[in-house]
């Protein structure tokens, strides 16, 4: 026991149940779907977990500074028609243009929002539900409902969601996937060893001390609203990719399944914790359940929804109950504040 | 005479309607530790602000090292080496003690040295003679141990100026003598230490200089060793009582309506005794830290008490809930009017009738908005609430009227008991005057009154006799005549005869 104290913090023991809980559901419907545990399976579920874990990785941004962005889902919706349009009208444009014009107009998007939360001072629900709601009204008007269709688009983009990194057999490791992971590492290391990185930590923990100890709150906060919109937009152009027909309705509801893998993945709401592996385990885990229920025969797809919703009340359940636990464990093991004559008889 | 690191010349600050600093000059020197005291409201806080840079001075100027200085926020202040710690520490639960350390450093350079970061954490720890480890969250170490942490990152940081506001107050003996041996070892580091603390043995035991202020003003400012405890306690409290208190009417005590015994609530209060009469006003006298408003809490069942017992009307109560308290006829009016007392947007008689909602049911289960209007207009009249109407907006009110309104609410669950916590807390003088009038007619008609306040005159003009509180203690009870300043004041420092028993 001891030995697991000192080796490992309460986040990670979350991480690997979450771990635990992923091979646990493959398994379970390994022995109730038939051709399940197949390479098809493999490449279909993480193509499309792969779009969700980067939304999720935007989240997880904005939430660990305390707040959340709710149009994430509309950003997805509007650069995937947006960017199909400009490729539709012109079918030589490079594909390098249309991946940064994708995050370019994520990142504005969102700086929208930042800007309101940060210098405005207006609560994010608020501003990002009012952006959820007039993204995706802008889209419409734009749009003019027509929809952008796959033969509409240039072949390298169609070809895009097949190109593989590396096989194995039938597995695929696809370069969206690939795309995916690059960007887990990125965060992963700006989260961990940039000052701005841990700032967005420290603004979460705790404000007002962040105020007292000179943070620059505002800007951080803007600036984590701007990446997570250019990581939107990133997830967009990967939507663009993968179906090729883009209407209006594009990445529609994504901001429930983005907040829902967050908050399973083990990111505080309240800002301060959590990782963007946590956050892509939350993904994997809700990606995976997603396309596994469709298959299964058991159920409706009328309940996906209600899937989602019940794992973020158990997500929310389990952290009320089981980390508080841990984590008191783990501070009656800490060593606490000893001066030096007498640490020999304390602790 | 050492060169002096940090002058406030002249300074002056003002809220609405207080002048919470006026014209006071201070001086501080390197390997000094100035202590500064005062009653509650004296301008102490407000003086850390400005120095700190969360708020800034109306008038009056800042020199540090012999260059007048503007300090408009707390960055700069980190830059000009002055940095402070709090009673409640100000430290990012989730980050682990070396990042908490170094969390304000602009020069980290491009990437988190992590090891670096750990080495050096422990290094500056060792310096100040604690050990934790660097590697732990801050959430879970104790109260002195983050209190180590923001020392340590107040070095990290270089720090010249070291404002320490009440370090003490929720800290243990042992865990006191730890922060006074890093205190030390900072002056003997030259740095400039302003200790603010409610304890004057601490004062006594750790200060080279002590500054006594007073409603804002500068009373003085000695070497330790030309103060003593009572010329300290005279200074702090030293002034002419109001003119604007009634004088309270001096009357028998009626019959006895509720003996509290040995009401005890773990870490929070211990051993509160008192009785309480018809037609009494009983003080709680104490300064911040106190607990006074726990025992006004667990009186009327919000955070109920662990032990000890409550005889109302001669019958034993355990009061585990307000409804439980308002059916037995305890009302109590919390210190924060926004936060726990009114409901900000709806109407003054919704607000009135809201406790005793039941009262004004029709038949059918609605509420009787006529009947609720009538009281309300009752009240309004019977307690002076200049408003236009009973359905205007509570929130349009003055801080005096809405405070009229709050006791309307309260009484009209027609308490025997009334606890007011704080209730002329941000009202201006003449609201004030109606709120104490109030009161007096409330005694004078039989209602037993516990009247908890931090103004000192104020208490000792309202009440018939004081419950004096000091972190959770029961440091006597004041009978009349006994009652000046003096007294309540030595009590609530803890240097009064009782502190004794506690102590040893």
């Amino acid at each position: 026991m001891n030995f697991i104290l000192r080796r490992f913090r309460p986040e990670q023991i979350r991480e690997l149940v979450l771990i635990l809980l992923i091979l646990l559901v493959i398994f379970f419907f390994g022995f109730q779907i038939p051709n399940y545990l197949s390479a098809r399976m493999f490449n279909r579920i993480s193509a499309s977990a792969a779009i969700i874990a980067v939304l999720a990785m935007a989240q997880t941004l904005v939430v660990l500074t305390r707040n959340i962005d709710l149009s994430v889902g509309s950003i997805v919706g509007c650069t995937a028609y947006f960017v199909g349009k400009q490729l539709a009208d012109n079918n030589e444009m490079d594909p390098f243009i249309a991946l940064l014009m994708s995050i370019g107009l994520g990142a504005i998007l969102g700086g929208f929002n930042g800007f309101f939360v940060a210098f405005g001072r207006v609560p994010a629900i608020i501003v990002t539900l009012g952006t959820l709601a007039l993204y995706r009204t802008i889209l419409v008007e734009y749009s003019d409902a027509q929809t952008i269709t796959t033969m509409m688009l240039p072949q390298w983009l169609l070809d895009l969601p097949r190109t593989n990194i590396v096989s194995y057999g039938k597995m695929h490791l696809r370069l969206m996937v690939g795309g995916m992971l690059v960007v887990l590492v990125i965060f992963q290391l700006i989260l961990k060893y940039l000052p701005y990185g841990r700032r967005l930590y420290a603004i979460g923990s705790n404000p007002e001390a962040a105020r007292i100890a000179g943070i620059p709150s505002q800007r951080i906060v803007f600036l984590a609203f701007v990446l997570c919109g250019a990581l939107a937009g990133l997830a967009g152009f990967m939507y663009l990719a993968r179906f090729g027909n883009i209407t209006v309705v594009a990445g529609l509801g994504f901001e429930l399944k983005s907040v829902a893998a967050v908050m399973v993945g083990g990111i505080n709401i309240f800002g301060g914790s959590g990782t963007v592996f946590g956050a892509l385990l939350g993904a994997i885990l809700i990606d995976l359940l997603d396309n596994s229920l469709i298959r299964w025969v058991a159920i409706s797809e009328f309940w996906r929804d209600a899937m989602l919703g019940m794992l973020i009340l158990l997500a929310v359940a389990a952290d009320a109950l089981v980390m508080n636990r841990l984590r008191n464990l783990w501070t009656r093991s800490d060593p606490q504040m000893k001066s030096k004559e007498e640490k020999s008889h304390v602790g | 005479m050492k060169e002096t690191v940090l002058e406030v010349q002249n300074v002056s600050k003002r809220f609405d309607m207080t002048q919470a600093l006026d014209d006071v000059s201070l001086k501080m020197v390197p390997g000094e530790i100035h202590a500064l005291v005062g009653e509650n409201g004296a301008g102490k806080s407000t003086l850390i602000k400005i120095l700190t840079g969360i708020q800034q001075a109306d008038q009056g100027e800042l020199w540090l090292f012999g260059n007048p200085v503007k300090i408009n926020n707390s960055q700069e202040a980190q830059a000009y080496g002055i940095a402070a710690i709090y009673q409640e520490p100000m430290v990012f639960p989730d980050l682990d003690v070396a990042e908490n350390i170094f969390i304000s450093h602009q020069d980290q350079g491009f990437l988190v040295r992590w090891n670096k970061m750990y080495t050096e954490a422990e290094k500056i720890l060792n310096d100040l003679g604690v050990r934790i480890d660097v590697r732990a969250p801050a959430s879970g170490l104790t109260l002195a141990a983050q209190q180590a942490v923001e020392i340590a990152k107040a070095i990290s940081l270089n720090v010249r100026v070291l404002i320490m506001d009440e370090p003490t107050a929720s800290l243990s003996n042992h865990e006191v003598n730890q922060l006074f041996r890093v205190a030390r070892q900072l002056k003997q580091d030259n740095v400039a230490l302003l200790f603010i603390s409610h304890r004057l043995d601490e004062v006594f035991e750790i200060a080279d200089r002590i500054t006594v202020l007073r409603d804002g003003r500068h009373i003085s400012t000695n070497a330790v060793s030309a103060v003593t405890k009572d010329s300290l306690v005279r200074e702090m409290v030293g002034r002419e009582i109001n003119e604007f208190f009634d004088k309270k009417t001096r009357h028998e005590l009626g019959d006895l309506l509720m003996s509290v015994r040995g009401l005890t609530k773990e870490n929070v209060f211990s051993d509160i005794n008192f009785d309480v009469h018809h037609g009494e006003v009983l003080g709680f006298a104490g300064l911040v830290g106190s607990r006074r408003t726990d025992v006004g809490l667990a009186l009327f069942g919000i955070e109920p008490a662990e032990s000890g017992s409550i005889t109302f009307e001669g019958e034993r109560y355990e009061i585990d809930s307000p409804e439980k308290a308002l059916t037995i006829g305890i009302a109590y009016m919390p210190e924060d009017r926004r936060q726990f007392g009114l409901t900000m947007p709806m109407s003054i008689a919704s607000n009135i009738s809201l406790p005793m909602l039941k009262k004004y049911l029709s038949w059918l289960g609605l509420v009787n908005l006529s009947k609720e209007t009538d009281i309300a207009e009752e009240f309004r009249q019977k307690l002076s609430i200049r408003t236009p109407s009973v359905d205007h907006e509570i929130n349009k009110l003055s801080g005096g009227n809405q405070q009229k309104v709050m006791v309307s609410k309260w009484l009209n669950t027609e308490p025997k008991l009334f606890v007011l916590d704080e209730p002329t807390r941000g009202i201006d003088v003449g609201a004030k005057a109606e709120v104490h009038h109030i009161v007096n007619e409330l005694a004078a008609q039989g209602m037993a009154v516990i009247f908890i306040s931090s103004d000192l005159p104020e208490v000792l003009a309202m009440s018939d006799r004081i419950l004096v509180m000091r972190e959770g203690k029961q440091m006597g009870i004041f009978e009349q005549g006994e009652t000046t300043q003096e007294n309540i004041m030595t009590a609530a420092m803890g240097e009064n005869q009782s502190v004794q028993e506690f102590s040893s």
